[in-house]
């Protein structure tokens, strides 16, 4: 029997991880550039939510501005990577311009943390925003609103990718640039919305992540193993398996790791180690992923 | 003063056999690999758990005492015992060094089989995300290398008695010249050339009958093992192992700007980014105490200034100071296939 508290854990950290997962995914299609600031992105306005619960506002109050933070530096970041893409930049100069903004945003909330923690003399190197949250029926609230941003934006990005014009000529840009350009579409606005709009869905689940979970500068590089092992075990560009890989993740990362501490405690502390060697064996026995598998199916079919 | 000279010459060797290692990877086979901290965080940890226990063995040191858990005691135990061994510490020197190039090949032969499967960008996360783990395992568990708190090494240059403190430092310098001219005459040789041509195109030479799979493996392992003895060398000289202190931006994003900085694909390049990048950080590193006033720590500046450097290379300087050179086809003639034009 898997206590409650797993459980709920479990549920939290799959809404987080599945929309880093998506993000990443997306923003890794668009360009062929995989960001490695995309975490670092997602867990800077984890101190936005620090800074409004301080000031005695609900953390929720920080989503709305944790979307506007983590699409602008997205934003930025987009910016940046075309303008070297134009000028004949190798896709290793192009990884290692998104390395650019991970070290400064690193950097950045490593001063922030250090002067709250000099100024105001709260130790922000390393905390939770639990005692903040509150109760709906009975369970965290965190819960419930993780849980409803996470669908209604898969949903809402579902139907915007299908039902809007918007979408379609995205999809297009995503399928083939040059082609999309030569039919006139405006490349460069739908990439750098779209990175916008990525962005700030990291920005979001970014600012949750706290509500539950400890936080420190150092989560966004831990957790990148999990949202990598996620885009691998959904299939490295397939948008909604890697939503899918994030939910498995997730709960091997929780559960399953759980399971095994029951028998072997020791095993506990090595959680995020777990999403590694599942990407691992995943490269190994299934290469394109979970939606590679249905694809395969549906072709069988 | 002579002590600042001394930490910058051996963290300049260091880092050059990283960088070193890592333009044999990129440079020449174009191996895009951003988990430079894997092998270096295996030979720390190997460094940290071997030597110590070998030691307790040979002395006969009380069974109950653990050299993780009764660190503080073991170690001065150890101290005097290896003062007065030359012998046994250079042999623990060697023998771990063996252990770690050894493991280091076989870690790197095996981690390609999943990762040359892979694209390039996808390679360099899978290496990235294999080594952030590593970090993770070594930093929750106490036994392998002190975990988060870390562990006090034996210094195998005790016996130094007043100048033990240089012993490692002049070593490390040794060690580097000999993997630098190692380097160089790999480069040098017709294997540089294949290499090259890999990185060029591969499909042509794997027409030409190259197995470009196994070149490729075989020149990450090699890596791997240089990259672990960095790893060796660095525990030796700091007298302790903290796996947490093996970040990506120290062991991996530093080394990549070194080798951008300095030209891709071009040893001397690379050799002048590692020293001129050394330099400054050691200096800022020194000079932090300066900044006293300041709400936040200023090695937080470091960070951004690795950021800044790297963008403004990428902007105006992407092939670094010293370019790599095209072959000139006429010393290729004169060199090559003894003709003279």
């Amino acid at each position: 029997m898997i206590p409650l508290p797993i459980l709920l854990t479990a549920l939290v950290y799959s809404f987080i991880l599945s929309l880093l997962a998506m993000g990443f995914t997306l923003q890794y299609i668009t360009l062929s550039v995989p960001n490695l600031a995309y975490a670092t992105i997602a867990f800077a306005s984890t101190y936005l939510t620090l800074t409004f619960s301080l000031m005695g506002l609900t953390p929720y109050v920080t989503m709305p501005f944790a979307f506007i933070l983590g699409g602008a530096i997205s934003f930025m970041l987009y910016k940046f990577v075309s303008f070297l893409r134009d000028r004949g930049t190798s896709i290793v100069g192009l990884m290692m311009a998104t390395i650019v903004f991970d070290l400064i945003i690193y950097a950045g909330m490593n001063i922030y943390a250090d002067y709250l923690a000099t100024v105001f003399k709260i130790y922000a190197g390393s905390f939770s925003l639990s005692e903040f949250d509150f109760k709906i029926f009975s369970f965290p609230a965190v819960l419930f609103v993780s849980g409803i941003t996470s669908i209604s934006l898969v949903v809402f990005f579902t139907l915007m990718l299908v039902k809007t014009k918007f979408g379609v000529a995205m999809r297009a840009v995503m399928e083939n640039y040059n082609l999309a350009s030569v039919h006139g579409i405006n490349t460069e606005r739908i990439l750098s919305t779209a990175w916008f709009f990525v962005g700030g869905l990291a920005g979001l689940s970014g600012s949750l992540y706290p509500i539950w979970f400890a936080m420190d500068p150092w989560v966004g590089a831990r957790m990148f193993i999990s949202i990598f092992a996620a885009c691998v075990v959904g299939g490295l560009r397939s948008i909604y398996g890697s939503l899918l890989g994030g939910f498995i993740i997730a709960f091997s990362e929780v559960v399953v790791t759980y399971l095994f501490s029951i028998y072997f405690p020791w095993v506990w502390a090595y959680r995020s180690v777990t999403s590694m060697v599942i990407a691992a064996i995943a490269l190994v026995e299934m290469p394109s992923g979970i939606a590679g598998l249905i694809q395969k199916f549906r072709g069988g079919r | 003063m002579i002590d600042l000279i001394i930490d910058i010459i051996a963290f300049f060797c260091i880092y050059a056999i990283i960088t070193l290692s890592l333009n044999f990877q990129q440079g020449y086979t174009g191996i895009f690999n951003l988990g430079l901290y894997f092998p270096i965080i295996v030979g720390a940890i190997i460094t940290a758990y071997l030597p110590g226990r070998l030691a307790m063995i040979i002395y006969g040191i009380d069974s109950k005492l653990d050299f993780s858990a009764n660190n503080a005691v073991v170690v001065s135990i150890l101290r005097s015992k290896l003062s007065s061994d030359p012998i046994m510490s250079i042999m623990l020197l060697v023998l771990t060094m063996a252990i770690v190039a050894l493991t280091c090949y076989v870690l790197g032969f095996l981690s390609a089989y999943p990762a040359l499967k892979l694209p390039a960008d996808y390679l360099a996360l899978f290496m990235l995300c294999a080594s952030e783990s590593l970090r993770v395992i070594g930093m929750q568990t106490d036994w392998l290398a002190g975990g988060v708190m870390g562990i006090t090494i034996v210094n195998p240059f005790w016996w130094l008695g007043g100048f033990s403190y240089y012993g490692m430092p002049v070593f490390t310098i040794l060690a580097t010249l000999f993997i630098i001219l190692l380097y160089q005459r790999m480069c040098d040789s017709p294997l540089g050339r294949l290499l090259k041509s890999i990185r060029e195109n591969e499909l042509t030479a794997e027409s030409v009958g190259k197995d470009v799979n196994k070149i490729k493996r075989t020149t990450l392992a090699f890596s791997f093992t240089m990259l672990g003895l960095a790893g060796v060398l660095h525990a030796f000289m700091m007298g302790a192992v903290v796996v947490g202190g093996y970040t990506r931006v120290d062991f991996s994003f530093w080394p990549w700007l070194m080798m951008i900085i300095g030209g891709t694909g071009n040893n001397i390049g690379v050799f002048l980014g590692t020293f001129g990048l050394v330099l400054m950080r050691r200096i800022m590193i020194v000079g932090k105490h300066y900044f006293w006033f300041l709400p936040f720590n200023v090695v937080w500046f470091e960070p951004i200034l690795l950021a800044i450097m790297l963008m403004v290379t990428l902007i105006f300087r992407p092939e670094g100071i010293l370019p790599e050179k095209s072959p000139r086809i006429k010393d290729y003639m004169r060199k090559v296939l003894k003709l003279e034009s």
